[in-house]
């Protein structure tokens, strides 16, 4: 009985989309009541979470289904802030579809069904059910990067998404299978069991987890699986990528959390392999998004050193110091930067996005002031100034890798969010050291606007408020 | 009321500063505001430093829990350390706002917002609240350089951004890396810096962490190596902006150095000590023959400025109580001296447009007081006896002496440099012939003489009755120079006793 109250924001969504999706055979709703309806649904399933997870009843379980699936702390706060993403992603695609007209009802019932799939990764306590709750997410993301179907770049978004996406899929079901030869068992607690008792040296084992772990890097587009973040990311509609890289990420990081924390010697096998992972994901994000003249490609890019910055809390994660508050912390301070940025193009990109290079944003500041107010806040949360929600997750990255004895990790991340300031300031650079070349008129429903400075409040309230878990 | 003086001084200016850029008023309105909020602050100033008592401890103590499981709170204190830079953060803003001009409300917004940050960063005894001060601080600066500034402001403003970020988030590391190590040594977070001097540090990690420190307050001073922003940023900044980055936010890199490096890494600063003053005498020597070749005044006063922050940065590394004392006094005789400088020159560029000295000349036939205010300002700049600018460098020299004899004949024999161009500089500008320029030059107005006429009668005040204010920030020196000789005096005697004749370059 109370396996289901946990699961109840999750029972929520997936109503939600299955609703929507008949829904979607009527002719006389309109795309507009989708949203507001999926807004609905997300707005829903957060309060409930907050209030199974937060509220007076306090019924948390470790264990769900006989462990198949967990409900802590740490996967509640990351089901809010997918919650979250999803209900500001449907705020500000109710904007973005007033211009760009590729938009069906069937859009918002896939985000609802991508949001679903990425909950129940967070609580995901054994293979299959990651492996199916990855796949759920993965193909609901498919199908919303490549929405647009005329458009050529999305095309070609979607392919190389699906491809490697794919593959890395099968990986995934390689190192489960080659886990459960090991193991003999796919809950994670059982392998963990395994590897204290054996000391989990098995070949099996090892190329199991290898093979899992890749997949999960894949996910997250850390070194060397980056790639294709660049292309997907802008080749896919503003509050997609939006959507994408904040709760897509959230998702795959709890789960990549739970799998590490179980166990010490799983884990302490790894170190050194994360620590060189975290350390290129940082300089390699860096590199590239130094160069990037498009906004959107260079927020996959930043996006990308993030996740850098998100492994640095992994290295240092362990049974006994458990960083899944760090890591929530910063997942949540991150979203709020992202999704802002991404709200706010969504209603200053215009049709089909013509305003997309650092150029296109010239002087912005000089033609609407708070708009560029707001992206300057997400950017400086996104580069760490105080007093943003960024720098408080940066300060609690840094100190976790501390504590860690991970002295070394914790110097490279800060001279790598050095040089991530060189992109951050000169997009506010072009908004407000340049004159205005164009009048920057959008048109289309307030709420995107409205999220933006919903948003910037977020990145000042939980800088303000750290409430770590 | 005042108990939370700190607090409304601190967050009255960013208040108001946060109102003006969201409100639609009109510039002069901004200015009558700003100038307004700069009053209140310099009256609660005032009756702090009248109220302050001559102890070494904190006064005006607010203190309340921010996130209780990292033990950061939220608080702030004043004692003879702090007090002086506090008062050059408290007082000398209405200048700004009575003197100078700007285009729009936007610079005054900065300007509090700035003031408010300056003014927490000094207060802050928490390090985590330094830290975030210290960064807000920048961002106004980065505003109104980039918006306010010269034709070539865009790469100064980019300069100075980055490298103080970079030596801020360096400062960052290592701040948690004391944070850390006092939880391993004591079991509980915290980050005041009073419990935080309890700490004992060693090793590698240890040395690192210093060096973050240092980097980042050696950029803000700025310190040689770490200068080469200064010029550009000093120059390219409007001159209200100079004056902020030259009278307060540099001295808030010297204060950082005193009141939080000092306390916790005493060994290693013991240590780096003659490696650290050297590069204090060796900054002073390049920055002030530097000045002598220039042909822009603003550009001549930036090395200058930067020249004589090092004797200031000489002083703290010297580890005595004349020393300190003469830094700490430096401090406000350098904010007032050659940070107004750049006021005056911000109002020669207004009234004539050019600031190239070979453009100049003749001044002081047509504006007698304003060549008056400017002799008296630079006289304190350079040292003259009976100004404020005498006292502090001859107790650092004084200092400097003690700690190593060849440092304290660099820097004293370095002053004379100062005499060279800011004397030649003066005749070149203020003397020799008239041009169509200068003819038209026209004397203060009445208001600008008035508003420059306190800070010329405190100079000469804290020239010749320096007792009022060394009393105050003595008591506060001798502990903090006591505790760090207690600490470092067994580990390493000989760098902080040096036999005479003999080179301590090796430590």
């Amino acid at each position: 009985m109370y396996d289901f109250t946990s699961l109840l924001p999750l029972i929520i969504i997936g109503t939600g989309a299955i609703g929507l999706m008949l829904l979607s055979a009527y002719e006389r709703i309109q795309v507009d009541t989708a949203s507001y309806v999926s807004m609905g649904f997300f707005g829903a399933a957060f309060f409930v979470q907050l209030v199974v997870g937060c509220g007076p009843n306090n019924v948390i379980f470790e264990n769900l289904f006989n462990g198949m699936l967990v409900s802590s702390n740490f996967t509640m706060i990351a089901g809010l802030i997918i919650f979250g993403c999803g209900f500001f992603t449907a705020m500000s695609s109710n904007t973005y579809f007033k211009v760009n007209s590729f938009c069906t009802l069937e859009f918002y019932s896939i985000l609802l069904f991508g949001a679903c799939g990425m909950v129940l990764l967070t609580m995901a306590q054994e293979l299959i059910t990651a492996f199916i709750a990855l796949e759920i997410m993965s193909l609901s993301i498919y199908i919303l990067v490549g929405y647009d179907r005329g458009n050529i770049s999305a095309a070609e978004a979607v392919l190389k998404y699906l491809m490697l996406g794919a593959f890395a899929g099968a990986f995934f079901t390689l190192g489960t299978a080659l886990v459960y030869g090991g193991a003999g068992s796919t809950k994670f607690a059982d392998i963990s069991g395994f590897v204290a008792s054996s000391g989990g040296n098995t070949p099996l084992l090892i190329g199991g987890a290898f093979l899992i772990l890749v997949a999960l890097l894949f996910k997250v587009a850390a070194f060397p699986f980056h790639a294709w973040v660049i292309d997907v990311y802008d080749g896919a509609a503003a509050p997609v990528t939006g959507f994408m890289a904040t709760a897509l990420k959230t998702a795959v990081f709890a789960v990549f959390a739970n799998f590490l924390a179980l166990n010490g010697d799983l884990h302490s096998g790894w170190i050194d392999f994360l620590f060189y992972i975290s350390v290129f994901t940082m300089f390699g994000g860096n590199l590239i998004a130094i160069g990037q003249n498009n906004l959107k490609r260079m927020l996959a890019a930043s996006g990308i050193v993030h996740s850098g910055y998100l492994l640095i809390a992994l290295v240092a994660i362990s049974a006994d110091h458990f960083t899944g508050s760090v890591i929530g912390y910063y997942l949540a301070a991150y979203a709020a930067g992202t999704l802002g940025i991404f709200a706010a193009l969504s209603y200053l990109g215009g049709e089909g996005e013509k305003r997309a290079t650092f150029d296109d944003f010239k002087g912005l500041a000089k033609v609407r002031p708070y708009s560029a107010a707001a992206i300057t806040v997400f950017l400086l949360s996104m580069a760490g100034i105080p007093p943003t929600a960024g720098f408080m997750g940066k300060f609690y990255i840094v100190t976790s890798a501390i504590s860690a004895g991970q002295m070394a990790l914790a110097v490279l991340g800060v001279v790598s969010s050095i040089l991530s300031m060189w992109y951050y300031l000169r997009l506010i650079i072009k908004m407000y050291f340049h004159d205005a070349e164009e009048s920057f008129e959008t048109v289309g429903s307030p709420l995107a606007t409205t999220c933006t400075f919903v948003l910037v409040f977020c990145v000042f309230a939980i800088g303000l408020y750290p409430i770590v878990i | 009321m005042f108990e939370y003086a700190l607090s409304v001084m601190i967050f009255l200016p960013i208040i108001g500063g946060l109102a003006l850029l969201l409100s639609p008023v009109s510039q002069s309105t901004a200015r009558i505001v700003g100038g307004l909020l700069s009053a209140i602050i310099l009256f609660i100033g005032l009756e702090l430093f009248l109220t302050f008592t001559a102890t070494a401890g904190m006064q005006f103590v607010e203190s309340r829990p921010w996130i209780e499981s990292l033990g950061i709170s939220y608080s702030l204190g004043v004692d003879g350390i702090s007090l002086l830079v506090l008062m050059v953060g408290a007082i000398l803003f209405p200048v700004v706002f009575t003197v100078l001009s700007a285009r729009s409300k936007g610079f005054y917004a900065n300007l509090l917002i700035a003031q408010g940050a300056m003014l927490g960063a000094i207060c802050a005894t928490d390090m985590v609240l330094f830290y975030i001060f210290w960064e807000i601080m920048l961002l106004p600066i980065f505003f109104m350089i980039g918006l306010y500034g010269g034709p070539n402001r865009l790469p100064a403003t980019l300069k100075i951004t980055i490298y103080t970020i970079a030596g801020s988030l360096f400062m960052l590391a290592g701040l948690v890396y004391v944070g850390v190590s006092y939880q391993a040594q004591f079991g509980k977070w915290t980050f005041d810096i009073v419990q935080l001097s309890a700490l004992d540090l060693g090793g590698g990690w240890a040395v690192g962490a210093f060096l973050m420190f240092m980097v980042a307050f050696a950029i803000k001073i700025p310190l040689f190596p770490f200068h080469t922003w200064l010029p550009d940023a000093y120059t390219e900044a409007p001159s209200s902006t100079t004056f902020v980055l030259s009278a307060i936010m540099a001295k808030i890199g010297v204060y950082g150095v005193i009141r939080f490096v000092v306390p916790v890494f005493e060994i290693e600063f013991a240590r780096f000590a003659v490696l650290l003053s050297l590069a204090g005498v060796v900054g002073m020597i390049y920055c002030g023959l530097a000045a002598i070749s220039q042909k822009d005044m603003k550009r001549l006063l930036a090395f200058s400025s930067a020249s004589h922050m090092g004797i200031i940065a000489v002083g703290v590394f010297c580890m005595n109580v004349q020393a300190l004392t003469g830094t700490l006094f430096q401090i406000a005789a350098h904010a007032t001296s050659t940070g107004i400088l750049f006021l005056f020159v911000g109002l020669m560029e207004e009234r004539m447009g050019t600031r190239e000295i070979d453009d100049l000349g003749g001044i002081a036939y047509r504006a007698p007081i304003f060549a008056t205010f400017f002799a008296i300002a630079m006289l304190a700049s350079v040292g003259l006896p009976g100004t404020s600018g005498f006292i502090g460098e001859f107790l650092i020299i004084l200092g400097a002496i003690k700690f190593n004899a060849f440092i304290g004949f660099l820097a004293g024999t370095t002053l004379i440099i100062g005499v060279c161009y800011m004397l030649w500089m003066f005749q070149r500008v203020f003397f020799e012939k008239t041009n169509d320029r200068t003819t038209a030059f026209k004397d203060l107005k009445p208001t600008e003489a008035l508003s420059f006429l306190p800070v010329i009668i405190l100079i000469i005040v804290m020239g010749i009755f320096p007792q009022i204010f060394l009393e105050k920030i003595e008591p506060a020196a001798q502990q903090q120079v006591a505790k760090v000789f207690t600490m470092t005096q067994g580990q390493v005697a000989d760098t902080t006793a040096p036999t005479p004749g003999q080179n301590n370059h090796t430590n």
